[in-house]
């Protein structure tokens, strides 16, 4: 299956340039040069990915960020020429999965879409336990009760790698490697930010995680199940 | 003013006697109330005990011009009344008759305001005379030759001497004898002396001078005091200025001075506060300057680093294509793929450079092991390393335990000299030390390549700088790498020094504080490594000989 990328980006050349590379590997490519307009074509279209730019004319990316997540858990990966702190982080902060500064080079690009396009190792039928929850691994679907909740692909994945193990203490490194695909030192406020946006939509009491617990000076582990 | 330099405890003060001298010293350099009282009290004084002395000079004086004249009329109308006892005396050369003269003339004499009185025998010869008396004690011992001599001579003239008379006590008392010629029918001529004791005068005027004494020093205590009081309305707005300009100049551009008044201090205090004004709205102005920079920073940043993206990925393409080009073609593009490359980190130091120098750089501190990161760091230039032939070791005595710190930027920081040390190492060992103290822990790293000499260690900082120009560089870097290292070390608070010797390579060592603590100067890894002994166990250093004419500079 081809998968459907959304570039939204208000630089025709560079829009262009990544359709070019991404075609080359054999992506199907959407182009979108307008902020304004992004969150229509993304309604429109319905891709798998969405590439946005950070800085857009009209509405900036991270305000599409924040619109498309309301309604959707697409994977998205901004483009971004600020490495400065702020910017990156109320771009995570917004919902973006993942980053990537600009310049890059192609192959770094497409790895970081296909991380995070790949289909996530379901082993049929297994359900999870974490905390009070249930983590139905197959049918991509966590519980608490009867009551589901809604987390995207890469919230799920996350949850998932911490509760496949739930004696083991995940370095920030670690998840990086095993959720975002970086084989290298890579930002770790991805997984900070990326850990309290799943916390504010699984714990009960986000102040005082019982499902994501913070081991001091090492990283997370899973909570212990209820 | 102690009260605003030595807070110490006037008990602690007074047993610390040795040091008043200093202390003194130290007030009369660097207070102006201090000093000026001093030499107010000092300069006051003088003249207190100038004018005083003067004073009980002539009160001194008057008391014993009256006390003589007083005397000596007294002296002058005994005599009269005894000469006229005399003279109106008949004794017709008898005896007896003279010697009860003399009776007379002591009863006359005892009626003076003196008990002390002497009459002598001008001439003791003289057969017929009887011996003189004295009474209360005056006798012949305290009257000189010369007054004697004087009054003997001096016919009917009164003569008068400052003597000191007995007081009865067996002491002596300041006194004044008068003496006087008498002459007796028949017998010659007497003196008649009247001893006058000056005491009465005498405790006058010590009384006098103990009042002027006590007068003059509360004069003078008074006068400090005043001058105290005075000073202090001048020296209080003076001291606060001063504060209130310290507080300007540690940033604090707020503040202001209170303006009273139309005197002087309210023109100081004026002039002060516009001159706060204007350095405020210049710093305000530069501060604004500054967030503009940094704005055009980021605007260049991004759009610099928009098409730089097209370009690379075009480059990149065509690169990974180019065995389907004609050699000319293919080689084109890699040199445009090289370049893009070169470009992308030139531009990316460049913009690290500037934001330091916007003051836009903001560290993210988390707990990170100095001695884990050298060996990340390490094992990640593993490859380099070999390329060169350099051994890289790692000696970690210390610095395991987490410290705040920005692991990114101190990773980079280490990246970098470790590349140089690869670089310029010779393919001699290179040696990464890591150590730790309370205050710090701190990362050497070492080669032992040919080193450089002491002006050019001094400028290795400098953007853009190279010992050697002509030397080829086979790690590509932008010349920006120390200067940012050395940018990182400041940002924690930290230091990045570096030692040469041409020889014997060069050694630079990165030092970052711990959280709340601040260093100075000391580093737990000296940036001198010494003789070397400590390294030689290893077996890693020899001397390299340098031939005299490649002695020029090698980095």
């Amino acid at each position: 299956m081809t998968s459907r990328i959304l570039v939204v980006d208000d630089d025709t050349a560079l829009a262009e340039m990544i359709g070019i590379v991404l075609r080359t590997e054999g992506f199907d490519t959407v182009f979108c040069a307008d902020g304004a307009a992004a969150v229509d074509v993304w309604r429109a279209e319905r891709p798998d990915l969405v590439l946005l730019d950070l800085m857009l004319p009209g509405v900036d990316g991270i305000e599409i960020c924040t619109r498309i997540r309301a309604e959707s858990g697409v994977p998205i990966i901004m483009l971004t020429a600020r490495t400065d702190t702020a910017d990156v982080v109320r771009g995570l902060e917004s919902g973006a999965d993942d980053y990537i500064v600009k310049p890059f080079n192609p192959k770094e690009l497409v790895a970081r879409i296909r991380t995070r396009l790949r289909p996530t190792a379901e082993p049929a039928g297994e359900t999870l336990r974490i905390g009070d929850l249930t983590v139905d691994v197959s049918a991509h679907e966590v519980r608490r009760g009867d009551e589901v909740i809604a987390l995207t692909p890469l919230e799920f994945e996350l949850l998932v790698a911490l509760a496949s193990k739930p004696q083991h203490v995940f370095s920030r490194e670690m998840l990086l490697e095993q959720v975002w695909g970086y084989h290298y030192k890579a930002d770790t406020r991805l997984v900070n930010v990326h850990v309290q946006r799943l916390r504010a939509k699984v714990e009960l009491d986000p102040d005082n995680p019982r499902i994501v617990t913070t081991v001091r000076g090492v990283g997370y582990r899973a909570g212990a199940v209820v | 003013m102690s009260s605003v330099h030595a807070p110490r405890r006037v008990s602690a003060r007074l047993r610390d006697w040795r040091s008043w001298p200093r202390d003194a010293a130290y007030a009369w350099r660097r207070s102006l109330r201090f000093r000026t009282v001093l030499l107010a009290l000092g300069l006051s004084a003088l003249a207190v005990l100038a004018a005083f002395v003067f004073m009980a000079l002539a009160i001194q004086n008057d008391l014993f011009q009256s006390r003589l004249e007083q005397v000596l009329d007294d002296a002058a109308r005994t005599t009269q009344a005894a000469q006229a006892t005399l003279d109106s005396a008949e004794v017709g050369g008898d005896l007896v008759a003279v010697d009860n003269l003399l009776v007379n003339v002591s009863t006359v004499a005892r009626q003076g305001a003196t008990e002390m009185t002497a009459a002598l025998r001008s001439d003791p010869a003289s057969p017929l005379a009887p011996q003189g008396f004295t009474t209360g004690g005056l006798t012949e011992d305290y009257l000189s030759e010369g007054l004697r001599t004087s009054v003997q001579a001096g016919n009917e003239l009164q003569w008068w001497q400052s003597v000191a008379l007995p007081d009865g006590d067996g002491g002596t008392v300041p006194g004044i004898v008068v003496g006087q010629q008498l002459q007796v029918p028949e017998a010659g001529s007497y003196e008649l002396y009247f001893g006058y004791d000056l005491a009465d005068a005498s405790q006058t005027l010590s009384f006098v001078q103990v009042t002027l004494w006590i007068v003059g020093a509360a004069l003078v205590l008074l006068i400090g005091a005043i001058s105290w009081v005075v000073l202090r309305s001048v020296t209080i707005p003076i001291a606060e200025a001063a504060e209130t300009s310290e507080r300007l100049a540690h940033g604090d551009l707020g503040v202001r001075l209170e303006v009273r008044g139309d005197d002087e201090l309210a023109t100081l205090a004026r002039s002060f506060n516009a001159m706060a004004d204007s350095i405020q709205s210049q710093i305000k102005d530069l501060a604004d300057l500054s967030l503009v920079q940094q704005r055009f920073v980021s605007d260049v940043s991004h759009e610099l680093r928009t098409p730089l993206t097209t370009i690379r990925l075009a480059s990149d393409m065509l690169n990974d294509r180019r065995d389907a080009f004609d050699p000319a073609t293919a080689r084109a593009a890699e040199l445009l793929h090289a370049q893009v490359q070169r470009f992308e980190v030139l531009l990316t130091d460049l913009l690290e450079i500037s934001r330091y120098d916007a003051g836009s750089v903001q560290l993210e501190i988390e707990p990170t092991s100095m001695a884990q990161l050298a060996e990340d760091v390490i094992a990640s230039m593993q490859q380099l390393a070999d390329q060169h032939g350099s051994d890289v070791r790692l000696i970690a005595p210390g610095g395991y335990s987490p410290v705040e710190m920005d692991p990114r930027r101190v990773r980079r920081v280490v990246r970098n000299l470790l590349g140089n040390a690869i670089e310029h190492g010779e393919g001699r060992p290179i040696v990464v030390t890591v150590d730790s103290d309370q205050h710090a822990v701190a990362l050497g790293v070492r080669d032992y390549g040919l080193g450089m000499t002491a002006a050019d260690s001094e400028r290795v900082f400098d953007r853009f700088w190279r010992a050697d120009p002509s030397r080829t560089r086979t790690i590509g870097g932008t010349g920006l790498g120390l200067s940012i290292a050395l940018g990182d070390a400041r940002l924690h608070g930290g230091t990045l020094a570096v030692w040469s010797a041409l020889g014997r390579g060069t050694h630079f060592v990165l030092t970052i504080p711990r959280h709340g603590s601040e260093l100075n100067g000391a580093s737990p890894i000296p940036a001198d490594p010494g003789d070397d002994a400590a390294f030689d166990t290893l077996g890693l250093t020899q001397p390299i000989e340098i031939p005299p004419a490649d002695r020029r500079e090698k980095r």
